[in-house]
């Protein structure tokens, strides 16, 4: 007898959730994550409701603020997409994070031989070099996947922690690093190739707007193209979708392909949007929450969207109540994580019920 | 250069180095093996080790015992092991996403609670870490000697969990039902035995050894946390698991040919061979997907891997 | 003297939601009774055994065994009370061997006591007159030896009412009739066995039927009192139409030929179906019907040999190619293989075509185009669903079979491959699906027929093949073919050469 049965209860899945036990079970959890950091605020001797103050003064107390948290967002926006294209076809793409960093790396290598040429070119070429490089990253997860069937969990983690050596390899004192400079990074950028900025005395950059259309591209793709019907139906039955003569290669290839470039958009916009340089400290991070961002987002683009400037309020918004309350902005990884791990328990309590049973 | 490698003395610090880096890899992926083999996919490992690492070392600094710092550690692992085990044993969430979630929150907590401890210190401090303990007589065995026998205990206790580990999957009722359940659940189920029982049991298990793995890595060698210090061995615990088809003996081989690549690698970087310490920092991480390239299949995985039960 | 019965059920109730899958049933099953409980797909017999088996909590009523009562309120409850049930998907451990598969979840202490056990498990066998080796593996064992290891499983854990649901779906002719020996061997030994069931000549053998209709008990009557047309009538309660009368087609040049088809075991295979011809393919599951159907259909590749359809090579063609070929296939396992539970009916419908420019405007897929398409199927098959925007996950077994019927059928111009139509649905939807493969074979098609159900075949074949493990074993005409001819065939046993 399992331990719920010998208390006289089973927990039974539902046929289907009505929304309203979603949002309750959603706004309960969320509201025990905001409990428990707040409990994390107390144990380092901080009053959580003046930290959370402080975080959103940071975060949109001021124009100036409120575009940098649109800053901070735009490349959670990218690696979100990228992530929840994937996880929608159930292929678990874990390797936003290398994939960031291919997309920078790879645009970095086209523009950098055009440098000098006029921005009508070098924009192009630069997100194009980003598309590239980073669905040909995920493209190679996609093949050791379908011809030597590696798991893309393991395989994407991997190559995370390989393109950070390789990264490493080219700028220390490597073919790409600053003349003359002692750390690990590119020369500045030509300022042709910068992407321009929005509004002035901001750092809000069009890197905003590509991540916003994006979004609205990744909608049209998924749910009204045949293109988009293949990924929902990999992701809930990929045998019946294959008895039908769909080859299931390709599908892989394509989502891989698809999620992989808008995961190297976040590292063009980094680089060309806000830090004018390749550098790890740049690029990373950005993958494994975008990871979070995903889910938190329900797979669905204008979820990711809101889900991005909500994390990119808590990563702007950090650095502001470090200053002001002591807490370390390193905190709000812990934060993100907490928000995660209490959404799932939350989607899944609401996914069952609690019966009693005659004991 | 080849010939400097080929000297006895360099050979025995190598494979003794290997010995030495393979315990805390060993120790998580006995502890991830037995969870698999219960059905239950744990993806957090890197998280949970990471966790445990930083628990131990600042438990070990607070109370001056490295003992109780590894006990700390472990309570750490299981506690995570826990959360994750409700979540998706009892709420059957994706296990994925769980492990990933349990990665994240290791890495921020960790991270956290360094900075808030020691925001005043300029540099983390310094822990004392546990000495070899030579094991008498054996120690002295000319070559084999200081290579096993001169090791730290909680070396020993990760080889030693290896026949223990599978004593218990082969020759013992509860083994018998762990293997049961990953296969296929249903078949206890309708005998009436407890699933998810068994399935916590075995997960925590897990955490537990990721625990002590974590720890050794703080109290056993580095002396100090360093954020992330991890660096990816939890995911090949998780690789070697495949590698190593899910029983022990080949997961203890694949984690010592692992180890004895980064060992040898430490050695060439003394050495000042002219291959980019880069490349040979990456070559775990390439040699693990080449593995699982060439084993091409997961023959050999629990048919229930990763797939949670529930009685329809 | 009246002795206590082995089971006596009362009034036993079981809802979901509003359905009530078990209707106020009372009976009783005696010691070294068989007992058969009757009824079609959906009448309730899964239910009651489920209650039975502690699986389910009733509602309402009461349960005694052996003159006690008990509440069941789990399987190991049950277990405890010396029920022991044989379910009809076997729940073993393929890479365990036959001994780690009974022992497991049973004993006390630390260490395995296997030869203890390993004795245990020898008598039983032996004394029910079963042969099981115990060290053999699980995955290496035939269907019908698998069950015997589900049988010795139950009675090793002290069962004294057995529980065999559908057993004898996956056997061949022969291997029932072995069942059938053993199971007089435990009526011998006392033990109560209840037979579900929906296959007449086997619920003939037994003591006493329950018929099921609908979750209300309609009757218990004594086998022997009754005939197969009372049962149906109360299994039914309406006569069903027995011989289906159709027009002789002129069999002209074979549409589909098979010529030296060699799957991954077995001989080569060759046969031929004219359009307009259903040929029915018998065979017990395992013996490579699917294989066949899907090296037909395009997913799989023989070794050697052609395909040819109105004499054009499908041999090296893509599923796709097959398909717009005229050929549509109607898979056996239709969540599997057939349906993307996830997506509705609309979507279903053009799985496979969603690249067809039929069903585009542009780059986009055209909404009202396939939701059209899904009001005239609902329509034409009778589908009971709210709307094309249902999702197929929430449909009835029956429902779901009928989506991918429209869908199959639409494609299937010249060829028909069908496997196990009818599993799982209620009688209903047997006969609508039986009218409508003869519809298809009036309109011209060529009719694959792969099913277990013999009455399928017989129903409907103009030629009836039998399969066995990868190899035809023969094809006759539809009125030479009858179960004294196919059962050898099917178990494996060449008839003697004639003279």
């Amino acid at each position: 007898m399992t331990l719920t049965e010998r208390l006289g209860l089973r927990l039974e899945p539902r046929a289907e959730a009505k929304t309203l036990d979603r949002v309750l079970a959603l706004a309960s959890a969320l509201l025990a994550a905001l409990i428990l950091c707040g409990l994390l605020f107390t144990a380092v001797g901080v009053n959580p409701l003046s930290a959370l103050g402080a975080l959103l003064q940071g975060a949109f107390g001021t124009w100036r603020a409120a575009t940098e948290t649109l800053v901070k967002a735009t490349p959670l926006i990218f690696t979100g997409l990228a992530t929840a294209v994937a996880f929608r076809a159930r292929l678990w793409n874990i390797g936003a994070e290398g994939q960031v960093f291919a997309g920078a790396m790879f645009a970095y290598w086209c523009q950098s031989a055009l440098a000098g040429t006029s921005p009508f070119l070098q924009l192009p070429v630069v997100m194009g070099g980003a598309l590239v490089g980073g669905g040909l990253y995920a493209g190679l997860a996609a093949i050791l996947k379908t011809r030597f069937r590696v798991d893309e969990v393991i395989s994407t983690v991997m190559l995370n922690y390989i393109i950070v050596y390789a990264l490493s390899l080219l700028l220390l004192k490597g073919p790409w690093s600053e003349a003359g400079g002692f750390f690990e990074q590119t020369a500045k950028v030509d300022p042709a190739s910068q992407l321009p900025i929005l509004f002035d005395k901001t750092r809000l950059h069009l890197g905003f707007l590509v991540a916003l259309v994006a979004a609205a591209l990744v909608w049209l793709l998924v749910r009204r193209t045949p293109m988009g019907f293949e990924i929902r139906a990999a992701g809930s039955n990929l045998r019946a979708l294959e008895v039908q003569g769909t080859n299931k290669a390709r599908v892989i290839l394509m989502v891989m392909l698809i999620s992989g470039a808008l995961a190297g958009l976040a590292g063009m916009s980094e680089v060309y949007g806000v830090h004018y340089r390749v550098k790890a400290g740049a690029l990373a991070t950005y993958g494994y929450t975008g990871i979070i961002v995903a889910i938190l987002g329900q797979l669905n683009p204008w979820g990711v969207v809101i889900a991005a400037i909500l994390f990119g309020a808590l990563v702007n918004g950090a650095t502001f109540m470090q200053i002001k309350t002591g807490v370390p902005s390193a905190l709000i990884y812990a934060i993100e994580a907490i928000i995660l791990l209490f959404y799932l328990a939350g989607w899944a309590a609401s996914s069952f019920r609690l019966r009693r049973i005659r004991a | 250069m080849i010939a400097d490698l080929l000297e006895t003395s360099i050979i025995i610090s190598i494979l003794a180095a290997t010995v030495r880096i393979a315990t805390p890899i060993l120790l998580a992926a006995i502890g991830e093996m037995i969870a698999e083999r219960s059905g239950v996919y744990n993806m957090g490992l890197e998280g949970t080790m990471l966790m445990s690492a930083f628990t131990a070392y600042i438990g070990a600094y607070h109370t001056g015992s490295l003992w109780l710092g590894v006990l700390i550690a472990m309570t750490t692992g299981g506690l995570m092991s826990l959360v994750f085990g409700f979540l998706v044993i009892s709420l059957k969430v994706e296990q994925i996403v769980t492990g990933l979630a349990l990665n994240l929150l290791g890495s921020g907590l960790s991270i956290f609670w360094l900075r808030a401890a020691f925001a005043n210190a300029g540099q983390t401090p310094t822990i004392p870490f546990f000495g070899n303990v030579p094991i008498p007589l054996l120690s002295d065995i000319p070559f084999l000697g200081p290579i096993l026998f001169d090791q730290k205990l909680l070396t020993y206790l990760a080889f030693l969990a290896v026949p223990a580990a599978w004593y218990f999957l082969f020759r013992t009722r509860y083994g018998l039902e762990l293997r049961c359940a990953g296969e296929n659940p249903k078949a206890l189920d309708i005998k009436g035995i407890d699933v998810s029982a068994r399935q916590y049991a075995a997960v925590v298990f897990g955490g537990l050894m990721a625990g002590l793995g974590g720890a050794f890595l703080t109290v056993g060698s580095a002396a100090r946390f360093v954020p992330e210090m991890t660096n990816g061995r939890g995911w090949l615990a998780i690789v070697i698991v495949i590698a190593g088809l899910w029983r022990p003996v080949p997961v203890l081989l694949a984690t010592l040919a692992f180890s004895f690549l980064d060992a040898l690698q430490l050695q060439i970087q003394g050495i000042g061979v002219a291959i980019p310490y880069q490349l040979l920092l990456a070559m775990p991480y390439i040699c693990a997907i080449l593995a699982l390239a060439i084993r091409r299949s997961r023959s050999g995985a629990p048919a229930m891997l990763g797939i949670p039960y529930w009685r329809k | 003297m009246t002795t206590v019965p082995r089971l006596a059920v009362r009034h036993l109730t079981k809802r979901f939601g509003a359905l009530a899958a078990n209707d106020d049933i009372s009976l009783t099953v005696e010691a070294g009774e068989l007992h058969c409980l009757l009824g079609e797909n959906g009448a309730g017999k899964s239910t009651f055994s489920a209650c039975l088996y502690g699986l389910l909590q009733p509602d309402h009523g009461e349960i005694e065994i052996d003159g006690r009562k008990v509440e069941l309120t789990s399987p190991a409850k049950a277990i405890a009370c010396g029920i022991g049930m044989v379910h009809q998907h076997f729940v073993l451990v393929p890479s365990f061997t036959v001994l780690e598969n009974i022992v497991v979840g049973t004993g006390s202490g630390l260490a395995l006591d296997m030869g203890t056990a390993r004795r245990k498990i020898l008598d039983l066998s032996r004394g029910f007159g079963l042969e099981l080796t115990p060290d053999r593996l699980v995955s290496d064992l035939s269907v019908g030896e698998k069950q015997w290891v589900e049988i010795v499983k139950a009675l090793y854990l002290g069962a004294r009412l057995l529980i065999l649901d559908e057993p004898t779906a996956v056997l061949t002719p022969l291997e029932s009739e072995r069942l059938f020996a053993v199971i007089s061997e435990l009526k011998a030994a006392g033990i109560a066995v209840i037979l579900i069931s929906h296959k007449m000549n086997e619920v003939m053998r037994s003591d006493r039927v329950s018929v099921l209709r609908k979750g209300k008990l309609i009757g218990t009557v004594r086998t022997k009192d009754v005939t197969r047309d009372d049962l149906t009538m109360m299994m039914v309660g309406r006569p069903i139409a027995q011989v289906h009368a159709r027009a002789k087609t002129s069999h002209g040049k074979a549409a589909l030929q098979v010529v030296g088809l060699r799957l991954k075991r077995g001989a080569d295979i060759s046969l031929g179906i004219a359009a307009g011809e259903i040929l029915g393919l018998a065979g017990v599951a395992g013996n490579d019907q699917d294989e066949l159907l899907e090296t037909i259909a395009g997913l799989a590749r023989p070794e050697r040999g052609r395909i040819l359809l109105d004499g054009e090579d499908l041999t090296s063609l893509s599923v796709q190619d097959i398909a717009r070929r005229g050929v549509g296939y109607v898979p056996s396992d239709r969540f599997r293989d057939g349906l993307v539970s996830d997506f509705t009916i609309a979507e279903n419908l053009i799985l496979g075509q969603h690249w067809d420019e039929h069903w585009r405007s542009g780059p986009f897929l055209d909404d009202a185009a396939t939701a059209k398409n899904a009001e005239a199927a609902i329509s034409s098959y009778s589908i009971m669903a709210s709307g094309p925007e249902m999702l197929c996950g929430r449909l009835s077994g029956g429902n779901a079979q009928k989506v991918i019927l429209a869908r199959e059928f639409a494609k299937a111009r010249h060829l028909l491959l069908c496997n196990q139509p009818t599993r799982g649905v209620d009688i209903g939807v047997i006969e609508f699906v039986h009218r409508e493969i003869l519809r298809k074979r009036e309109e011209g098609c060529a009719i694959l027929l792969v099913s277990e159900e013999l009455e399928d075949i017989f129903a409907l074949s103009d030629r009836i093949a039998v399969m066995f493990r990868g190899e035809i074993m023969g094809i006759f005409p539809r009125e030479v073919a009858d179960i004294a001819v196919i059962g050898p065939l099917m178990a494996g046993h060449r008839p003697e050469a004639a003279a």
